[in-house]
């Protein structure tokens, strides 16, 4: 508990309350003590004031019985009246070496023991000297409260702070065991575990969000490692399988023509494994989301030009129409490597399997929500049942199996996708297939013009 | 030519050697890195053969090192690193060319080829002569026997390239990365189609081809002999 931030913050913050406490209260008495001073000197210059007066007036006899009386009066001040040759004439102040003015004297007092008391000394005429001073017992007693005040002030700031201070701490330090208690049970391997939201937005609250979308992430890439593994694992053997029995059958081929064939047909199969592993690894890299870095203003109406323009030829060889609609530029944030290979893929698809004579039209557009990225074709389309699973990875419809794919191409398409946080939507083209790719609008490149609204569709 | 294949793979590397040695080439092998740095920085190469992970001292330093002392030897890099951002790196850190791991050997030679005969001028050159075959880079025509041929931007690229390699094996791959610069490799006959468009144009009606089909390896624009 006591290593709690939270607690050691209370804790801190009462001390330095407390420490202020005690500086106040010295200040306020240290001033009150000046206050009582110079009220005290004022009654006593006042009081020798008088009594010198009284002598001029009334002589000698009238101070001493002035004194006399003040002396049996209670509460009153004490008073000395020296004679010229340094006799104590009346009152209790026997201090014939006073200097002149203020001083201190030091008393012994009938019980033994010494008092400090300060005195003021006024020359009278004929040598006489009177003595006026007072114990400071009253002012002694007012501090006394003052400083009791403050001793209890103290007290309860101390106390205050403490319970405040373990009432606040003791939630925070609650909510953080929660966040620790989750970490602890991810650590042990629970990765569905969340920590709870209370729905009050404060910073923990927030942390707490920011936390758990971090494990939703962690989540997601380690269910995508697992699912490479399971995928490298079932469909990397099977092609592994196929080339072993190919190379073990070809020891005992005869002719060096057979053996020549058969190396030729094991290396296409290692062709295919490593460009099916090498697929897997980028669909990998682009899930794990490290090019995010090198993202830039990317044109897309001049990438599907580009595209098209590449695949055009090959389409026409087929008997097949490959064109580009819309004009630029089309700015999106992206990686242009990812991308190009993104809509390569998504024609090369359509051209596998939209058949002979089939028109595919790629299409960039700029929508309200930002640039669409469409590739069209009038084949025969994908069952609405089956249109999500086609971005898994090694899914394939099942009258394409005997095309050529490696059942990987959308899946990329779908990662690449991702990573530009751009949705994808398989619709009907009527008939046909219609594969949109929606991004975002871009955020930062505001340099590049962007034509507004929907451009006109020839 | 004379080159330096930096290469831990003791078994790989020495498949390489002699295949190298076979295509004519004269082979130093260096097996670690710190050997690799002193034979790259102390003898004179045509092409040095790097390959990125090694013991010792990795790839990318002897790069670095190598390039900051002022060696100017066309690199070749070697990966089996197949993320996109290493190929950036080794092209920044001073690499002339980047091959993935595993590769055809026919395609390194090409790739060994196109870096060592670079002559140092032909960035330019504006025009390229091959036989009776003209391609002017600025004002962007092409005449072959004295007759002007019409082509397509892309073609023009793929036409200056072949010329800029002119006798030397060019792959697929080095046409699709330098013409496209499309890094990955599509599985349709993109590269394939494109060139007999253009040898359509270049070559038909001419007694002579200058573009070859070079089996298993790629094309090749050379004069006749």
């Amino acid at each position: 508990m006591f290593r709690s931030t939270s607690l050691r913050l209370a804790a801190l913050y009462t001390a330095a309350f407390a420490i202020s406490v005690v500086i106040l209260g010295g200040v306020t008495l240290i001033s009150t003590r000046a206050a009582l001073r110079q009220q005290f000197d004022a009654r006593i210059n006042a009081e020798a004031l008088a009594l010198a007066q009284e002598f001029r007036t009334e002589g000698l006899t009238g101070v001493v019985q002035a004194v006399q009386e003040r002396d049996r009066t209670p509460g009153a001040l004490d008073y000395g009246l020296i004679g010229p040759a340094g006799e104590l004439v009346a009152g209790r102040l026997a201090a014939p070496a006073a200097p002149y003015g203020w001083s201190t004297l030091r008393l012994r007092q009938p019980h033994g023991e010494t008092a400090s008391i300060r005195v003021l000394t006024t020359a009278l005429p004929q040598g006489y000297r009177l003595v006026v001073g007072d114990d400071d017992e009253g002012s002694d007693a007012l501090q006394g409260t003052v400083v009791a005040g403050f001793v209890w002030a103290f007290a309860g700031v101390v106390v205050l702070g403490i319970l405040g201070g373990y009432g606040f701490g003791r939630d925070v330090h609650r909510r953080l065991a929660t966040m620790t208690g989750a970490a602890e049970a991810i650590i042990d391997g629970d990765m569905t575990r969340r920590i709870p939201v209370r729905g009050s937005d404060d910073d923990l609250d927030r942390l707490a969000v920011t936390f758990n979308r971090m494990l939703e992430r962690t989540q997601a890439l380690m269910e995508s490692l697992r699912q490479v593994s399971n995928d490298i694992a079932h469909d990397l053997r099977t092609p592994l399988a196929r080339l072993r029995q190919r190379l073990e059958a070809s020891r005992t081929l005869a002719t060096q023509e057979e053996q020549a064939g058969a190396v030729g047909g094991a290396l296409a199969d290692v062709d295919a494994i490593l460009d099916t592993f090498a697929a897997l690894l980028r669909i990998a890299q682009v899930e794990g989301g490290a090019r995010k870095a090198a993202f830039r203003p990317v044109d897309l109406s001049a990438l599907a030009r580009t595209v098209v323009e590449a695949f055009a030829p090959s389409a026409e060889d087929a008997g097949q129409q490959l064109a580009v609609q819309g004009d630029g530029p089309l700015p999106v944030e992206g990686d242009p490597e990812l991308l190009t290979q993104m809509l390569a893929n998504l024609v090369e698809n359509a051209l596998r399997h939209a058949g002979a004579a089939a028109k595919i039209t790629v299409r960039a557009v700029a929508g309200s929500g930002g640039v669409r990225l469409s590739v069209i074709d009038n084949g025969p389309g994908i069952p609405a049942a089956e249109r999500q699973r086609v971005f898994d990875r090694f899914y394939r419809l099942e009258g394409s199996r005997s095309t050529q794919g490696s059942g990987l191409g959308l899946a990329l398409v779908a990662a690449v996708a991702r990573l530009h946080g751009a949705a994808i939507e398989l619709a009907d083209a009527g008939p046909g297939l219609d594969v949109r790719v929606s991004f975002p609008r871009p955020v930062r490149n505001i340099g590049i013009s962007q034509p507004g609204g929907q451009l006109p569709v020839t | 030519m004379k080159l330096l294949l930096v290469e831990d793979d003791r078994e790989g590397a020495a498949y390489l050697k002699k295949a190298l040695t076979e295509a004519g080439h004269t082979v130093d092998h260096a097996a670690a890195g710190r050997e690799g740095l002193l034979l790259a920085a102390g003898e004179a190469y045509d092409v040095i053969i790097l390959d990125r992970m090694l013991p010792e001292v990795d790839g990318m330093a002897i790069l670095r090192t190598i390039r900051a002392s002022g060696v100017k030897t066309p690199v070749l890099l070697l990966t089996a690193m197949g993320g996109i951002d290493d190929r950036v790196e080794g092209l920044e850190a001073g690499g002339d060319d980047y091959l993935l791991k595993p590769f055809a050997f026919a395609e390194l030679l090409a790739r060994v080829n196109a870096l060592a005969r670079r002559p140092p001028t032909q960035d330019v050159q504006a025009v390229l002569t091959v036989s009776d075959l003209q391609l002017d880079r600025l004002k962007r025509t092409v005449i072959r026997a004295g007759v002007r041929i019409e082509l397509q931007p892309r073609e023009f690229q793929l036409l200056e390239y072949l010329m800029g390699h002119a006798g030397r094996v060019v792959t697929r791959t080095m046409l699709l990365e330098s013409v496209w610069d499309f890094h990955f490799d599509p599985t349709t006959n993109i590269v394939e189609t494109h060139m007999s468009r253009l040898r359509a144009k270049v070559d038909r009606g001419h007694a002579c081809e200058l573009i070859h089909t070079v089996r298993g390896a790629g094309y090749c624009l050379r004069a006749p002999d």
